[in-house]
């Protein structure tokens, strides 16, 4: 059995396990705002890991199309984060939209950086967030305006168990005293910025989630872009993608 | 700029979260990651010790101890279940993965590198993975922290592949168990202090971007008889006497501090305001704190002894309590256990000390601080001989003013081997996973 495998088998072990009602012992986690009490490296003057590629899967989008993830993982720089549509968790969903927003407007305002960027959400809980909810989610945080901003759910969650595993993403849900299910979706906010190849390549939880590092990074990113055309160009290296 | 959200039907709600739980320190229960999720705030209900195999006990493989330590169980203080990986390679130190599902565990001599699955059933881990390229990948050896990033296990080594001695580095991992980067060790020098390229501890303050680490000693010590050691002049020239100040985010070292006699575990306190760490050194027996001066610059000062130092007491774990104020820390050649009031951390002060052991090593707390659990083991080669070598596992309750005894678990008479490094987890909570919903 592959790594993945076991993976993917341990997270249908810890849904038959959560499903016998264990006594409650292991705190979610209380989440507290990111401090950043640091200037971000200048854009460029570091290099981000490539820590994974994102295997790609068959998604749906706002109108109900399959749709392959690669599609929103590639040709840009995409900042992709799983969300559901009526998550309240202050420091969960909202505070990444509070992020992803800030991010959005501070690369919006570079002209030759805003085409090459996206913005990517991927629901929780297909159950929920249909196509046509997803849509309507859509329409509220992308608006017209660049950069673009993609939503997509799944048509069902084994459809969707195989893209969290990959990107490491952990989802539970809360159940009440007589074992339904609430609408309290646990999961650890993570963002995943993925360069134009479909490689991850920085994953920001609460504790490092701040929009000036990620504008930073997004930057970086656009830099060894440009400092790769032109290798391709001129047949050398450039001494220096610092600007 | 204020930014409109379309989660605004749950703000209500989201308000009462943040009355209810904002004021709360976040640290992790025995100082790990900050970037671990599912902390355990509430009592552990297993403790998994990572465990040395001994030739002619048991199986004689390294192994993942499994112990049941919820008093409401009905085999609380018992073994309930080992994972043996099969051979013997120097089980050492162990860390979580950042979703806290899977246990990444090191050998010092074999370099082998275990990940066991903790989040299916901790009560009863699997054994799911094997990484054996780490030598091969970096030229590193002797992997000792395992330290989550989020989707990443950045590991601290000790050695080398070429002469087995200090020089060595840090490595990087995806949770996948694929191998991603390399970091050496510096051995420039970076403001008036030279690297001496040494390895140990790994310790991240993301608020501050900074990523800070230790140094102690390569193969040819740490596999080599102490009290060879310790006779041999040469040897002794060769542990670590620098902490590095890494750039997180660019994964450059961005300064060197001179710590001599060897700093082992870096812990941080990371409550809002503090932003300070601490370090003992195993040689010179002391307290070092980190912190940052005026102009933002790190420094390192020795603020305490730790015992007496001229008896060389040999500070070796060290746990720091979850709002930062407590300080344990364990002496293996006396086998004391000290714990120091660290209100004040230029200025921390010994408030209580207890004899726990013939020798001790590991020392865990629980989040709340009331239970501690420690360990015999240093390294095979460290641990004292004859009656002196017990190795066992000792709980005790702790109430601000004494330990007390909970139980102790003798590894030698269980057949189980040398106890080393310890992690808790806990049955789940009242969740339902999201299978469950698929409609």
């Amino acid at each position: 059995m592959s790594y993945l495998s076991w993976r993917i088998a341990a997270a249908v072990s810890v849904a038959l396990t959560l499903s016998a009602g264990a006594p409650a012992a292991v705190d979610p986690g209380v989440a507290s705002p990111p401090r950043l009490e640091f200037t971000p490296p200048a854009p460029g003057s570091y290099a981000l890991q490539r820590i994974q590629p994102v295997r790609d899967a068959v998604l749906l989008d706002p109108s109900g199309r399959a749709t392959h993830l690669a599609a929103v993982t590639t040709a840009k720089i995409t900042l992709l984060t799983f969300f559901y549509t009526y998550c309240a968790d202050p420091l969960g969903c909202p505070f990444a939209y509070r992020t992803l927003s800030e991010v959005r407007r501070v690369i919006r305002a570079d002209a030759a950086l805003a085409p090459r960027v996206r913005f990517a959400s991927v629901s929780l809980d297909p159950g929920t967030d249909t196509p046509e909810a997803i849509g309507r989610y859509r329409d509220m945080v992308a608006g017209s305006s660049t950069p673009e901003w993609q939503v997509l759910t799944a048509a069902s969650v084994r459809q969707l168990l195989p893209v969290l595993e990959d990107f490491g993403q952990d989802v539970s849900i809360e159940r009440a005293a007589d074992g339904s299910a609430r609408r309290t979706v646990h999961h650890m906010l993570k963002m995943f910025l993925i360069d134009a190849g479909g490689e991850v390549r920085e994953i920001y939880t609460l504790a490092y989630l701040q929009p000036a590092v990620i504008a930073n990074d997004i930057r970086t990113l656009y830099l060894e872009e440009i400092a790769a055309v032109r290798v391709r160009v001129s047949g050398a290296p450039i001494r220096s993608a610092r600007r | 700029m204020k930014h409109p959200s379309p989660f605004r039907s749950g703000a209500w709600l989201g308000a009462l979260l943040l009355l209810t739980l904002g004021g709360i320190a976040r640290a992790d229960e025995t100082c790990n990651s900050p970037y671990i999720s599912n902390l355990i705030k509430g009592q552990e209900d297993y403790l998994h010790v990572w465990t040395l195999g001994v030739e002619g006990l048991g199986d004689g493989s390294d192994k993942l101890v499994t112990i049941d330590v919820n008093p409401a169980s009905k085999s609380y203080g018992t073994v309930i279940g080992s994972v043996s990986v099969g051979r013997r390679g120097e089980a050492h130190h162990m860390g979580f993965t950042d979703d806290r599902k899977y246990l990444w565990a090191g050998g010092l001599d074999d370099s082998r590198i275990y990940v066991f699955d903790v989040g299916s059933h901790p009560g009863a881990p699997q054994l799911v993975k094997t990484i054996a390229d780490l030598p091969e990948r970096t030229g590193f050896i002797g992997p000792h922290t395992f330290y989550a990033l989020p989707g990443r296990m950045l590991i601290g080594n000790l050695s080398n592949t070429a002469d087995k001695g200090g020089l060595t580095g840090l490595a990087l991992y995806n949770n996948k168990g694929a191998f991603v980067a390399k970091y050496p060790m510096p051995t420039d020098t970076i403001g008036a202090v030279k690297g001496d390229g040494y390895g140990y501890d790994i310790a991240v303050n993301p608020a501050r971007n900074v990523l800070l680490t230790s140094s102690f000693a390569g193969w040819n010590n740490y596999m080599r008889p102490l009290g060879e050691v310790v006779k041999d002049p040469e040897a002794m020239k060769h542990f670590g006497a620098t902490a590095v100040v890494w750039n997180l985010k660019s994964m450059q070292p961005a300064q060197i501090l001179s710590v001599p006699g060897a700093p082992l575990e870096v812990r941080w306190a990371l409550a809002p305001g503090q932003n300070w760490a601490v370090t003992a050194t195993a040689l010179t027996s002391r307290i070092w704190l980190f912190k940052q001066d005026a102009q933002g610059a790190w420094t390192a000062r020795d603020v305490a002894a730790i015992g007496d130092p001229s008896k060389i007491p040999l500070p070796v774990d060290i746990s720091i309590t979850a709002n930062g104020k407590g300080l344990w820390v364990n002496t293996f050649m006396d086998g004391t256990t000290h714990y120091f009031d660290l209100s004040d951390p230029e200025h921390p002060r010994e408030t209580y000390q207890r004899h726990t052991g013939r020798q001790i090593n590991m020392i865990s707390q629980s989040w709340d601080g009331k239970r501690v659990y420690i360990t015999s083991s240093l390294l095979s080669k460290w641990d004292k001989a004859g009656a002196d070598n017990e190795q066992m596992l000792h709980a005790f309750h702790w109430d601000g003013h004494a330990l007390t005894d909970a139980f102790q678990i003798d590894f030698t008479r269980e057949k189980l081997g040398r106890p080393h490094h310890m992690k808790f987890t806990a049955r789940p909570g009242q969740q339902v996973a999201l299978l469950g919903r698929d409609p």
